[in-house]
């Protein structure tokens, strides 16, 4: 029928992407090494007293010494952190929803939130203790739960308004229900913005448990933990506890990351 | 027309009656149809070309019901347009393929019969009729971004007739494609709207184009839109490369030129 039958190829993904992120994360590890060794050098060469900087070795040492009691002290605060991300997940998820629903006020209520994300939410920390008392993680989780909640409001509802115009002219046509429109194109369409979020959010929440651990309550837990050993001046201690719940945040991100390439593989299709 | 191989409509499909359409915008009102009289037959395959501003991509929406005119009645398959629209007879497919980057493409070709409430066993079915009709059926679990731009717009166009829609619409499908994908997918979609039957109504700005694909060849002028000519394609199907480079294909393409530059006149004069 005719002689010129052009040849399509469809896009390749590359393979092995394991080898791209090692040799992505080479040098990220060289420079790490070389900052903890010229640590190690200047605090040991320098003379710098131990309780100005520890050296990496000695934080290295009281986190092996003090293991069992980081551990136990990591338990409740990476508890409060993981209940604060699912909560925030959920109540940011169902907001901006909600918000996205009517479209005409969405932009301002939107505004509203980003504004309330400038107040440092942390520094409501002694009244959420004063609220749901100051001994049980509740009042960690809550205060955690308002920072997750903001970034994931913000980042979903943009998600949600931002429609394509063909993508919902598209479903004109075929007379979709507002609700179908909601499941097939806003929903996956937002869960991209949905992980940027969740991602901003789940650091905030590290900080925002940690700091009102400092406000006292709870016996036990990392922020605790931290505050009574740099007041008694035990700071390769202090040091170790710090290490322990920045471990905490980045293993919390990790698994963010994780979740995200198995919910929006799409993402990742085209970056290889 | 005579030849045993053309389709012979029989019916109307579509018919509009006085449409115009007004959109109202800060510096004033902008007519951009002005009572438009147009029957298409069933089983026809009618081109809107004419220069951008001339409102035929509106027209074609207006057919589907996606923008209300300022006056005038549409008709399609027998019903108010909006009736069509919610009983589901247009299959549509844009300039920008508009595939969702989260479906597979055989999940994105289901995607207008789950709207539909089509059961998971017969979507499943549908979509693989479908993927075989634009010969992707090897590609079914790719995602759209693997896919080249020709394949991807291939995808909207079985999404476009999983449906089994009466009319599809088409605003500049192929626009986007360079030369040797978008002759390639003229002849597939001649292929095609001959297996399947439906109405076809397709907006261009490419002479080439409206005349190898159609039935007739409506030309429209800008400002405010109207229709300038209705020019019937009298050349046989199946059309082919070779039919190209016919001699009464260059006729038809001479003569569709001629109206269309007859439409361009007033507003290039001088330059």
């Amino acid at each position: 029928m005719s002689a010129l039958v052009p040849v399509e190829r469809p896009v390749r993904l590359s393979r092995g992407r394991g080898r791209g992120l090692l040799s992505a994360l080479a040098p990220a590890a060289v420079l790490g090494v070389v900052l903890l060794l010229s640590w190690q050098l200047v605090v040991l060469v320098g003379g710098v007293q131990a309780y100005l900087l520890p050296a990496p070795s000695a934080i290295a040492q009281a986190v092996v010494s003090d293991a069992p009691a980081l551990l136990s002290a990591a338990r409740p605060t990476a508890t409060a952190v993981v209940l604060a991300v699912l909560a925030g997940a959920a109540l940011g998820v169902l907001a901006s929803v909600v918000i996205a629903m009517f479209e005409g006020v969405a932009r301002v209520v939107l505004a509203l939130v980003a504004l309330a994300g400038c107040a440092p939410i942390v520094a409501l920390a002694p009244i959420f203790n004063a609220w749901l008392g100051s001994t049980s993680i509740a009042s960690k989780v809550a205060v955690a739960t308002l920072s997750v909640t903001i970034p994931v409001v913000v980042n979903t509802t943009r998600g949600l308004l931002a429609v394509s115009p063909t993508h919902r002219e598209y479903m004109q046509s075929v007379s979709a229900s507002r609700r179908q429109l909601l499941v097939h194109v806003r929903l996956p369409g937002a869960l991209p913005a949905l992980f940027d979020g969740l991602r901003v959010g789940a650091t905030l929440s590290v900080i925002a448990v940690i700091v009102s651990e400092y406000f006292g309550g709870t016996s036990n837990a990392l922020g605790v933990l931290i505050a009574n050993t740099a007041a008694m001046s035990r700071f390769d201690q202090t040091w170790a506890a710090v290490f322990v719940a920045s471990l905490l945040g980045l293993s919390l991100y990790g698994l963010i990351a994780l979740v995200e390439r198995v919910a929006v593989p799409w993402r990742s299709a085209t970056s290889g | 027309m005579t030849t045993p191989t053309t389709p012979t409509p029989t019916g109307t499909a579509i018919r509009l009656a006085g449409v115009s359409k007004t959109f109202s915008t800060s510096s004033g009102d902008v007519v951009a149809l002005d009572d438009i009289d147009l029957d298409i037959p069933e089983g026809g395959f009618v081109s809107l070309l004419g220069p951008s501003g001339c409102g035929k991509s509106t027209l074609l929406r207006v057919i589907g019901d996606l923008v209300t005119p300022t006056t005038g009645t549409v008709e399609v398959a027998g019903t108010i347009a909006a009736e069509a629209r919610r009983t589901r007879q247009y299959g549509m497919a844009f300039q920008a393929p508009g595939l969702m980057d989260w479906r597979t493409v055989r999940r994105n070709i289901e995607l207008p019969l789950q709207v539909q409430g089509v059961g998971r066993a017969e979507r499943r079915q549908r979509a693989d009729e479908m993927l075989e009709l634009v010969k992707l059926t090897q590609f079914a679990d790719h995602r759209p971004r693997q896919l080249s731009g020709g394949m991807q717009q291939r995808v909207a166009i079985a999404r476009a007739l999983a449906m089994q829609p009466r009319v599809l619409l088409m605003d500049e499908p192929l626009g986007a494609l360079d030369e040797m994908n978008r002759e390639h997918l003229q002849r597939e979609l001649l292929r095609i709207w001959r297996a399947t039957g439906t109405t076809v109504v397709f907006v261009t700005h490419s002479i080439p184009e409206a005349v190898f694909l159609s039935t007739e060849v409506v030309v429209m002028s800008p400002r405010p839109g109207r229709i300038a000519s209705r020019i019937p394609v009298d050349l046989p199907y199946p059309r082919t490369d070779e039919t190209r480079l016919t001699d009464e294909f260059q006729a038809a393409e001479r003569h569709v030129r001629e109206r269309l530059h007859a439409v361009l006149e007033p507003t290039t004069a001088g330059l």
